[in-house]
C-alpha cells in the first residue's frame, strides 16, 4: 500500500558520481559512506584478529615477534571499536533516523558530511603508525605510564587519529540530538518515536558527554609524551591511575554507546517479524534512559584490581545497571510470546543477539563482584565477556540491520539462502571462537599475551578458539557474495518488503532525495502498521486523514 | 523576506529554540565535559600531591595582581558587552550590535594578550612538574577556546558590516554569544580554582 | 567452568562466591534461553491472522523490575561480605615481602627485622632464569607491590587473586595479604600488559612448612655469591643502544679477569647486555630502561669468542661478538 508517489530523482545538473559521493550532504549517502567505510575497517581489524589467533593457536612463537603481536591486538581493538562498530551504527542512525522521524534530512547536513570524512582520515592516521616505526602497541586502553614511555610516533599517531574520530563522533551526536528534537514530523510526539530513535538519542547523549573526557585524557597523554608534561608519569609527580579514571569514565559509557543502537535495531526487527508491537514501549524507553544515567556511575569496575577505588559504590552501581538491561530482555521475550514468528535473516541475527547478549550480560554480572573480579580481571574471561557483548551483541545487531535495511537502501533484497548460510556459519564460528575463552580465563590465562606455557593445559581451548575465528572469517564470504550478487541481479522490492511498522517503509526503496512526498498520519509508534490496518476494527483511529505535502 | 515571514500562519513558524541554538547548546555541553576532564586531572593531581601543591620551588606563588584579576574583569566585562550586542540586534539595531560585538572582540583579545604576558612572568613551565602541567593545560585550552570565540566574533562583525542581521534573522549572534558566555563561565571557575581554592 | 583448586584461605571464600554466582547465572541462562527457544518454536507463523496486539502491562513491568533488583542486591551483599572477609589484614604477618615488578622480571625482596640490607634475601624471576618465591604455609603473607617503571599485576591463579603493581612514585604502594593453605608449587605471571615481553614475565610460588621455609631462606643467604667486583684499573667496555640497536658489533675484553660494561641506554625502552657462549648464558645483565647508564660487572671469562646480545630484543642490530683475549 504505497503512500508515496515514486518521484524521479531530480537533478538540476549532471555531476560525476565520484564528485557526488565526495561532496554529498544527503544523510542517506553519508549513511552509506559510513557503513561501507566501517566494513572496510572491519575486514582490516578482522585480519588482525586472525593474525593474533593464528599465533595463539599453539604454544610457542610461531611466526610473530612479541612487538608485532602487541601491535596487532592493539590495532584490532582500537579499529574494531572506534572505526567499525561505533561508526557503522552511526551510519545506520544517519540513514534511518531522519526517515523514521519523517524528516527530509539531518539538522546540520554539512556538519554531517564533515563528521564522516574525519573517519577515514583518523583511521588511516592510526594505521599509519605501521609506516613510521611501528603502530601503537599498548592495548586499545593505552594505560599509562606504559603509553607515556613507548618510543616512536605510533602512539602519537594513535592519539591524534582517535582525537579526530572523537571530534567526528561528538559532532555527529550534536546532529542526531538536534534532528530528533527539532525535526520530527507533525504528530510524532516523543513517545511515538520509534524505539531505534530513542536508543540513538540516549546513545548520542552518551557520546556527547563521555567522549570529551577521553579527548581530555588523550590530550594529556600527548602532552606528557611530547611536551614534558606530568599528568601520568610517576617519576615527575604524575598519577598513572588518573589515566584509567579518565579513560574508563569515557570507556564505560562507550560500551553502552556500542550496544544501545544495536538494541534499538533488535527492537525494530522483533515487532516486524513477530507481528506484535514491542511489549512495554514506555518501560523500554525508561530502561534505556536509566542505562544512560547509570552508565556514568560504574566506570571504576574496570579498575577493581588497582586497589585505589571505592569498591562498594562501584559494585552497587554495576549490579544495579543489570536491572534495566534485564527489563529490556524481558520486554523482548514478551514480544515473542504469542507472536506470529517468521525467520528471515534479519530475525535470525536479532534472535542470535538475544542469546549471545544474554551470555555476555551474565559474565558481566559475574565480573561485577570484586572478589571474583580479582581472579578474572585481565584474563581471557574478560576477553570472552567483551566479545559476547560487542560481537555477539552489537555485531549481530549490525548484521541484522544490514539485512533488514539493505532493501530500503538499494531497492533489492539480499538472498535469503545465502543469508542463512552466513548466519549459521557466523553463529557457530562465534561461539566456537569465544566460549572457550571463558574457560581459559577462569583457569588463569592472562590477556594480551603473545604466548603461553605448553604445560598450562590451555592449548586445546586456544586451538578451538582459533578454529572458530577462521570460521567467522569464512562466514563473511557468503555475505560478500550475497551483497555483490544482489547488486547485480537481486530481487527487487517496493516500499515495504517486510511489512514494517515505521516511516522509512512509507517511501520508496531507495527513498527520493527529500525522503517523503507524503506522510501517513502519525498516531502511535507504528504509523505504517496503523495505515496498513486502518480498516481493522481494532485500529480505527479518531482521525485518519493523510497529510498532504509532507513537511518536517 | 521579512514581511513574508510575518505573514505566515503560526503553525509554520519554528517552535521552541531555533535549531542552530540547539546545536550550539549541545556543543557547549560537550565542552563542559571536556573541561570537566581537565579539571578532574587538576583535582586528582592536587589530591595526590601530599599538601605540596603549587608552583614549583623557585617560582613565586600565584597572585591575582597585577594581571590575573584585571584580565578576569576584562573578560567578564566582555560578556556584558556581548549581551548588549545581542539585545541591540533583538531590537533590530544592527549598527549597535556590530559596535558592541567589536568591543567584545577587543576585550577578548586583550584578555588573551594579558594571559600570554602572565605566562612570561610566572617562572615555571608546562614541564615543571604536576602543577605546571595542569596549570598550563587548563589555562592554555581555555585560551584556545577564547581564541575560537574571537574568530566567531570577527565573523559576526564582518557579517554585520554586510548587513546580514535583522530582528528576525540573527541566530548566529545568539549562538556565538552563548558560546562567549560559556567561555567566560569556564574562566571564572578556573580563576577561582587556581587563585582562590589553590 | 570453575576456577583452579583454591590454595589460600581467601581463595576458598572466593571460590564459594564464584560457584554461587555461576549457579545463579546458569539458572538465568537456562530460564531465559529456554523461554526464547520455546517461544520461537511454539509461536512460528502458521497463518495470516494478526496475533493479539499487547502493548504492555505495568504490573508485569513492576514485577520484573523488582525481582531482579532484589536478586542483584543479594549479589551485592554476598560480594561485600566476601570482600570484607578476604581483605582483612593481619596484625603480624608471618612474612613480609617487597615484590618488585620490573620490565620483565620479578624481584622478591624478603624484608626482615634487621637493618642491614646487605644480608637481605632477594630472589629474581625472569624468563631467562625463572625464580621461586618461597612462602610459609598457614601464616599471613604480606606483599608490598612496588614498581619503578610501568603498571604490572601480581597474579597467581591458584590463589584466585591479583593486585596491580603500580609505580606510585613517593606515594604508598599497593599491598596484598593472604594465607596459603596447602603446600605446593603454584604458577604466577604478570597480568597487566606491560610491554614487549609481558607474556614472559612469569614466576612461581612455593609454599612450604615454616621449618622448610626457614631452611630455604637460610640456604639462599648462605649460598649467595657476592657480586663480582672489578679490580681497580680493569677495563671498562662502553656500549650504547638507541632505536633498538647497539652502537657497536664488536667488543674486546681481557681474559681471566672481571671487567665492567658501561651500558648507555639512550632510549626509554628496556634493554640489557647479555653474554652467551653458543646458546649457553654466561652473563645476563639486569634489564634497564633509559635514558641512562648502568654498569655491569662481568665475571672473569676464559679466552675465546662470545656473543653479546640484548635479551629483550635478540635482533641482528642488537647482537655482536665479544672477543676475550
Amino acid at each position: 500500500m504505497a503512500t508515496t508517489a515514486l518521484s524521479p530523482t531530480t537533478e538540476s545538473y549532471r555531476r560525476s558520481w565520484v564528485l557526488e559521493w565526495l561532496t554529498t550532504v544527503d544523510h542517506k549517502k553519508i549513511g552509506v559512506l559510513y557503513i561501507v567505510n566501517s566494513f572496510l575497517f572491519f575486514f582490516a581489524a578482522g585480519i588482525l584478529a586472525l593474525v593474533v589467533r593464528s599465533e595463539l593457536a599453539v604454544p610457542g612463537l610461531q611466526f610473530l615477534d612479541e612487538r608485532t603481536f602487541n601491535q596487532a591486538f592493539t590495532m584490532h581493538g582500537t579499529i574494531m571499536i572506534f572505526l567499525f562498530v561505533v561508526p557503522v551504527l552511526s551510519g545506520f542512525a544517519n540513514y534511518i533516523v531522519p526517515l523514521q522521524l519523517g524528516a527530509p534530512d539531518m539538522a546540520f547536513p554539512r556538519i554531517n558530511a564533515l563528521s564522516f570524512w574525519f573517519l577515514p582520515v583518523g583511521g588511516l592516521l592510526i594505521f599509519s603508525g605501521y609506516l613510521f616505526g611501528g603502530a601503537a602497541a599498548e592495548g586499545w586502553t593505552g594505560y599509562a605510564p606504559l603509553s607515556n614511555y613507548s618510543s616512536g610516533v605510533g602512539t602519537d599517531l594513535w592519539l591524534i587519529g582517535l582525537l579526530l574520530v572523537g571530534v567526528a563522533s561528538i559532532l555527529g551526536a550534536v546532529n542526531l540530538i538536534a534532528t530528533i528534537f527539532k525535526m520530527r514530523a507533525p504528530g510524532m510526539t516523543l513517545f511515538r518515536m520509534p524505539i531505534l530513535v530513542w536508543t540513538v538519542l540516549v546513545t548520542a547523549t552518551l557520546i556527547l558527554l563521555a567522549t570529551p573526557v577521553l579527548a581530555a585524557g588523550m590530550i594529556a597523554l600527548f602532552i606528557d609524551r611530547n611536551y614534558g608534561g606530568s599528568f601520568f608519569d610517576p617519576n615527575a609527580g604524575g598519577n598513572p591511575v588518573l589515566w584509567q579514571h579518565l579513560f574508563w569514565f569515557f570507556g564505560h559509557p562507550e560500551v553502552y554507546i556500542v550496544i544501545l543502537p544495536a538494541m534499538g535495531v533488535v527492537s525494530e526487527i522483533l515487532p516486524v517479524f513477530t507481528r506484535r508491537p514491542l511489549f512495554g514501549y514506555r518501560a523500554f524507553v525508561f530502561a534505556t534512559i536509566a542505562i544512560g544515567f547509570l552508565s556514568f556511575s560504574v566506570w571504576a569496575h574496570h579498575m577493581f584490581t588497582t586497589g585505589q577505588v571505592f569498591l562498594p559504590f562501584f559494585t552497587f552501581m554495576t549490579v544495579l545497571i543489570a536491572v534495566p538491561t534485564g527489563v529490556k530482555m524481558f520486554n523482548w521475550m514478551a514480544t515473542l510470546w504469542r507472536g506470529s514468528i517468521t525467520f528471515a535473516t534479519p530475525m535470525l541475527f536479532a534472535l542470535g543477539f538475544l542469546s549471545m547478549f544474554l551470555i555476555g550480560g551474565i559474565s558481566g554480572v559475574m565480573l561485577a563482584a570484586p572478589p571474583i573480579d580479582f581472579h578474572l580481571q585481565d584474563t581471557y574471561f574478560v576477553v570472552a565477556h567483551l566479545h559476547y557483548v560487542f560481537f555477539g551483541g552489537s555485531v549481530f545487531g549490525v548484521f541484522a540491520a544490514t539485512y533488514y535495511w539493505f532493501p530500503k537502501m538499494t531497492g533489492r533484497r539480499l538472498n535469503e539462502r545465502l543469508g542463512k548460510v552466513h548466519f549459521w556459519l557466523h553463529f557457530i564460528g562465534f561461539n566456537l571462537a569465544f566460549f572457550p575463552m571463558h574457560m581459559l580465563g577462569i583457569q588463569g590465562m592472562p590477556r594480551r599475551v603473545s604466548d603461553y606455557a605448553p604445560d598450562a593445559g590451555w592449548t586445546l581451548w586456544n586451538l578451538a578458539s582459533t578454529a572458530g575465528a577462521f570460521m567467522i572469517a569464512v562466514s563473511v564470504l557468503p555475505f560478500l557474495v550475497n551483497v555483490a550478487a544482489t547488486f547485480i541481479n537481486g530481487e527487487k522490492v517496493g516500499d515495504d518488503p517486510w511489512e514494517g511498522n515505521t516511516l522509512e517503509w512509507a517511501t520508496s526503496s531507495p527513498p527520493p532525495p527529500h525522503n517523503f512526498d507524503k506522510l501517513p498520519p502519525i498516531r502511535s509508534e507504528r504509523p505504517v502498521f496503523d495505515l496498513r490496518h486502518r480498516h481493522d476494527a481494532e485500529h480505527l483511529a479518531a482521525d485518519v486523514t493523510v497529510s498532504e505535502g509532507g513537511h518536517s | 523576506m521579512r514581511a513574508a515571514d510575518e505573514a505566515l500562519p503560526i503553525s509554520h513558524r519554528e517552535a521552541g529554540l531555533p535549531t542552530p541554538l540547539v546545536g550550539m547548546l549541545l556543543f557547549i555541553a560537550s565542552e563542559v565535559m571536556f573541561f570537566g576532564g581537565l579539571f578532574a586531572a587538576y583535582f586528582n593531581a592536587r589530591a595526590v600531591s601530599f599538601g605540596e601543591w603549587g608552583p614549583p620551588a623557585g617560582a613565586p606563588e600565584l597572585e591575582i595582581l597585577p594581571i590575573a584579576l584585571p584580565i578576569t574583569l576584562i573578560l567578564v566585562a566582555s560578556s556584558f558587552t556581548m549581551q548588549f550586542g545581542v539585545w541591540a540586534i533583538r531590537r533590530g539595531d544592527q549598527r549597535a550590535m556590530r559596535n558592541w560585538t567589536l568591543l567584545t572582540l577587543v576585550l577578548g583579545v586583550t584578555f588573551l594578550l594579558g594571559q600570554v604576558y602572565d605566562y612570561t612572568t610566572l617562572g615555571f613551565g608546562l614541564s615543571d612538574g604536576s602543577f605546571g602541567t595542569v596549570f598550563y593545560t587548563l589555562t592554555g585550552f581555555h585560551g584556545a577556546h577564547v581564541f575560537g570565540g574571537a574568530v566567531g566574533l570577527t565573523i559576526l562583525v564582518a557579517r554585520a558590516r554586510q548587513g546580514q542581521f535583522s530582528r528576525q534573522n540573527h541566530v548566529a549572534v545568539e549562538a556565538i554569544s552563548i558560546y562567549w558566555h560559556f567561555v567566560d563561565v569556564v574562566w571564572i571557575a578556573l580563576f577561582s580554582t587556581l587563585y582562590f581554592l589553590r | 567452568m570453575v576456577p583452579p583448586e583454591p590454595h589460600t584461605n581467601e581463595a576458598k571464600e572466593v571460590f564459594w562466591l564464584y560457584n554461587v554466582v555461576l549457579v545463579m547465572g546458569g539458572i538465568v541462562f537456562v530460564a531465559v534461553e529456554g523461554f526464547i527457544v520455546y517461544s520461537i518454536i511454539r509461536y512460528r507463523r502458521r497463518d495470516d491472522r494478526l496475533p493479539t496486539q499487547v502493548h504492555g502491562n505495568n504490573l508485569v513491568e513492576l514485577i520484573w523490575t523488582a525481582i531482579p533488583t532484589v536478586i542483584v542486591m543479594i549479589l551485592f551483599v554476598l560480594s561485600t561480605i566476601t570482600l570484607n572477609s578476604i581483605s582483612a589484614r593481619a596484625t603480624t604477618p608471618g612474612v613480609t615481602i617487597e615484590v618488585e615488578g620490573r620490565q620483565f622480571e620479578w624481584i622478591f625482596h624478603y624484608l626482615d627485622s634487621d637493618t642491614d640490607p646487605a644480608n637481605d634475601v632477594r630472589v629474581t624471576s625472569s624468563f631467562i632464569e625463572p625464580g621461586t618465591m618461597g612462602l610459609p604455609v598457614g601464616e599471613p603473607v604480606r606483599l608490598i607491590l612496588v614498581s619503578r617503571d610501568v603498571i604490572h599485576s601480581f597474579f597467581v591463579p591458584a590463589f584466585l587473586v591479583k593486585r596491580d603493581v603500580i609505580p606510585t612514585g613517593d606515594r604508598p604502594p599497593n599491598e596484598l595479604e593472604f594465607t596459603v593453605s596447602e603446600a605446593g608449587t603454584y604458577a604466577g605471571q604478570c597480568a597487566e600488559f606491560c610491554g614487549d615481553l609481558h607474556a614472559r614475565m612469569t614466576f612461581s610460588v612455593q609454599a612450604m612448612s615454616r621449618a622448610d621455609f626457614d631452611a630455604w631462606i637460610a640456604a639462599i643467604r648462605a649460598g649467595a655469591t657476592p657480586a663480582p667486583s672489578a679490580p681497580a684499573g680493569s677495563a671498562v667496555l662502553k656500549i650504547a643502544a638507541d632505536n633498538t640497536a647497539f652502537d657497536t658489533r664488536g667488543l674486546t675484553a681481557a681474559a681471566d679477569e672481571p671487567f665492567t660494561i658501561e651500558f648507555n641506554n639512550q632510549e626509554a625502552l628496556s634493554h640489557n647486555v647479555a653474554i652467551y657462549k653458543g646458546s649457553e648464558p654466561l652473563f645476563n645483565g639486569e634489564f634497564f630502561k633509559g635514558p641512562g647508564t648502568i654498569s655491569y660487572v662481568v665475571q672473569a671469562l676464559p679466552a675465546g669468542e662470545y656473543i653479546f646480545i640484548c635479551d629483550v630484543h635478540p635482533v641482528p642490530d642488537m647482537t655482536g661478538t665479544l672477543t676475550v683475549e
